[in-house]
């Protein structure tokens, strides 16, 4: 283990442990088929490292598992930000950070060798003209420092203005302290917050799923191809059969769902000619390729298709450009009306129509019927009929209340027959 | 822009931490505050970079380490971070945080800045579409009162219309403003007196608040919320068995994360998940359980098994009868 080091260069190899530790929470030694014993070895050793706290380890016959006891609805921040704080760094990066910023706190603004020399007569610290300047140059293109030329001289300063701004202005704090939870990115925040010597106290969000931050550096990429209206090249790697592929598509849009937190990326591709959605965790690079000349064409035809589409399919089972589904349900008035208020709001624009007292008919059309079945199940109990074009969907549907019924042996017997 | 940069990175936090005490630190607080602040092994990576001048940032006066800044010591905004700020700029939620007068003044600061999103890039396709009234006068003064009263622990007294349409006045203790956003709203986790110095957690909506005034008495002693919270919890917790087809195992992984839990794997492809849960999130767990179908079998608790055996068995009354 002497090689173990506790920051690393490279995010990705690291993002997958974590989703898996995170994911599943249950994953022995033994499981990790695909890498060496030694790699296991060291990334659990960087997990327990960061994540400590919320690290928690188990003893099953199939080896000791380690997981993360990480439960959104009892933590002010997601524990997963720390991932994103392990970039390793040389002793050039960390002792010129402090000391340029520090050089150029008052808003001076000086060239790379007043610098240079100014860290030897103030730090007691030498580095050469060039080192100075390299670093100078990546915190100009960070935003830390801003360049201006004056002729031949180039200067380096600094400004506070905004970030001494946002420290007297609490209510900001408080801002970053919810949308850190709560909006895309909430890493930044986080860090911003960080700097500014603030921690949420606040705010909590329900149904909010932390593991998804692990995808923020794709997001990033894709809203910076989004922004630039660019095509781009994503290198994926399936959920399942872990196989590599490579797609080129115009980015359009962040599909979320608010029910497990997924992200997926709506792009165009214009080799089938047709919209698909990607999962973000799939997603291993994003690369621009040049810039979609319909861009805007594109993004109307894809709003115009919005009303048909249920979750992030398309397309359905078989040759149909849309299906329809109608489902009759019975609601007493006025004392259940919250379930008819649960169809209209959850409905996703469906029609609502009260067919008789106490029932009524949700009918909507959509690209995907399938994708509707989760839905449709939580509202078990109060269906009096369900229909769709799509026989599939039809079919799946009774075919699963069947399968429940006698899993809990509705008729007697079985794991439901104790209560 | 980059995101995973070293100019964010735990070991800068700690130093900035360090290099911010004008009157000198000693080795052992610098021990003291790694531990706390850093990873568990950062203090092997950090204290001899220190000690050595590696990372010549003190000078050394005795036991003391004297800092060689000015502090305080500022780090500026990257790019990334105002870029960031611009895209909250464009969310309807900032004017819960912001007056007109601070939302000019950051929208002037960051005039040049291209923000990171726009809020039409993001499409929710499954929130709920009655959302909280955000632009709504009333309820931006209770939320700000609910929000300086929760930082100060003071007592408010709200007048409140329950769910049911029965109104009920209490004098409550904000504990934490909670958002959701399967239902794009904020709700209120505030603790009322139960007797004998004994408090409860309870949930309130925030826009059905009709009325809330601070008063002057604050909470004294500490309360521990997660204490009070897992108190609630039935002492049974839910078992589930998952079985892992048409991606079950993943899906309920993700779709229960947000529960307290605890999964392990008992034969090649089922795993039991042990979810614990109280009485206000039962209605919302059973509907999510019921979601997966015949993925899921639910094998205890009884009181459990007993509300989703009712809802299969007047689901099959109510087909049998057509």
């Amino acid at each position: 283990m002497s090689d173990f080091h506790e920051l690393i260069k490279n995010f990705s190899k690291t993002r997958e442990y974590v989703r898996d530790f995170f994911v599943y929470g249950f994953k022995s030694r033994n499981e990790f088929k695909d890498k060496s014993p030694r790699t296991y070895d060291n990334e659990r050793r960087r997990l327990e490292s960061w994540l400590g706290p919320y690290v928690q380890k188990d003893y099953a016959s199939n080896g000791s598992n380690i997981s993360l006891a990480i439960d959104s609805s009892l933590l002010d921040t997601n524990p997963l930000f720390r991932v994103w704080k392990t970039k390793s760094f040389t002793d050039n990066d960390i002792v010129l950070h402090f000391l340029i910023l520090d050089l150029l706190r008052d808003g001076k603004a000086l060239t790379v060798e007043a610098i240079t020399d100014s860290l030897l007569r103030q730090y007691g610290t030498l580095f050469d003209i060039q080192t100075v300047r390299r670093k100078c140059n990546a915190y100009e293109k960070e935003g830390l420092l801003q360049k201006e030329k004056s002729g031949k001289t180039v200067v380096y300063s600094l400004d506070h203005t905004l970030t001494l701004w946002l420290r007297s202005n609490g209510s900001v704090l408080d801002a970053l302290d919810f949308f850190q939870m709560a909006a895309p990115l909430g890493i930044i925040a986080d860090e911003l917050s960080e700097q500014l010597d603030h921690r949420n106290r606040t705010f909590r969000v329900k149904h909010s799923f932390f593991v998804h931050t692990l995808e923020d550096e794709i997001l990033l990429a894709l809203l910076s191809a989004m922004n630039q209206k660019s095509e781009v090249q994503l290198k994926m790697k399936g959920s399942k059969s872990k196989a590599v592929s490579t797609v080129l598509c115009v980015p359009l849009q962040i599909f979320v769902s608010t029910r497990s937190g997924r992200r997926f990326l709506c792009g165009y591709l214009e080799r089938n000619r047709r919209f698909t959605c990607f999962r973000l965790d799939t997603v291993k690079q994003v690369l621009p390729t040049k810039t979609a000349a319909e861009y805007d064409i594109l993004l109307e035809k894809l709003d115009r298709n919005r009303g048909l589409i249920w979750g992030v399919s398309f397309q359905n089972n078989g040759r149909r450009h849309t299906d329809t589904l109608t489902m009759t349900i019975q609601a007493a008035n006025p004392e259940e009306n919250y379930i008819v208020d649960r169809l209209k709001r959850e409905g996703r624009g469906g029609a609502v129509t009260q067919t008789a007292p106490g029932v009524y008919t949700y009918e909507t059309r959509v690209f995907d019927c399938n994708e509707m079945l989760p839905w449709l199940r939580t509202f078990t109990g109060r269906i009096l009929s369900l229909t769709c074009s799509d026989p599939f969907v039809e079919r799946l549907f009774y075919q699963d209340l069947q399968t429940m019924y006698q899993l809990y042996q509705i008729n007697g017997g079985g794991p439901g027959s104790r209560a | 822009m980059e995101l995973f940069s070293e100019i964010y990175s735990c070991y800068y936090q700690v130093l900035r931490h360090l290099l911010n005490s004008p009157q000198g630190i000693t080795i052992q607080e610098i021990h003291r505050r790694i531990c706390s602040e850093g990873f568990a092994e950062s203090m092997l990576a950090i204290i001899p970079k220190l000690e050595n001048g590696t990372w010549n940032v003190f000078s050394r006066e005795g036991e003391l380490y004297l800092t060689r800044l000015t502090p305080p010591f500022t780090m500026p905004l990257s790019h990334l971070q105002k870029s960031y700020l611009k895209a909250l700029l464009s969310d309807p939620r900032i004017r819960l945080f912001l007056d007109q007068k601070q939302l000019t003044v950051l929208s002037d600061m960051l005039a040049p800045v291209v923000p990171l999103w726009l809020p039409e890039q993001f499409y929710y396709y499954d929130q709920f579409s009655d959302g909280d009234p955000y632009e709504d006068e009333a309820y931006h003064r209770h939320f700000r009162i609910l929000l300086q009263a929760q930082k100060r622990r003071q007592y408010v007294d709200i007048d409140y219309n329950g769910p049911r349409g029965n109104r009920v006045r209490h004098h409550y203790v904000p504990a934490r403003l909670e958002y959701s956003v399967k239902n794009n709203r904020f709700r209120l986790i505030a603790l009322k007196k139960i007797g004998h110095g004994k408090m409860k957690p309870e949930i309130l909506n925030i826009s059905r608040i009709q009325h809330v005034r601070p008063l002057e008495k604050k909470l004294s002693s500490s309360v521990d919320l997660n204490v009070l919270i897992r108190h609630s919890y039935y002492r049974e917790p839910l078992t589930l068995h998952i079985l892992d087809r048409r991606n079950a195992l993943e899906r309920a992984m993700l779709h229960f994360a947000n529960y307290e839990k605890n999964t392990t794997k008992i034969n090649e492809n089922t795993y039991e998940c042990r979810i614990y849960y109280n009485q206000t999130m039962e209605t919302e767990l059973l509907i999510e359980v019921l979601s997966f179908g015949p993925m899921l079998t639910v094998m205890g608790n009884d009181r459990f098994l007993g509300l989703l055996r009712a809802r299969l068995r007047k689901q099959r009354d109510l087909l049998s009868l057509q």
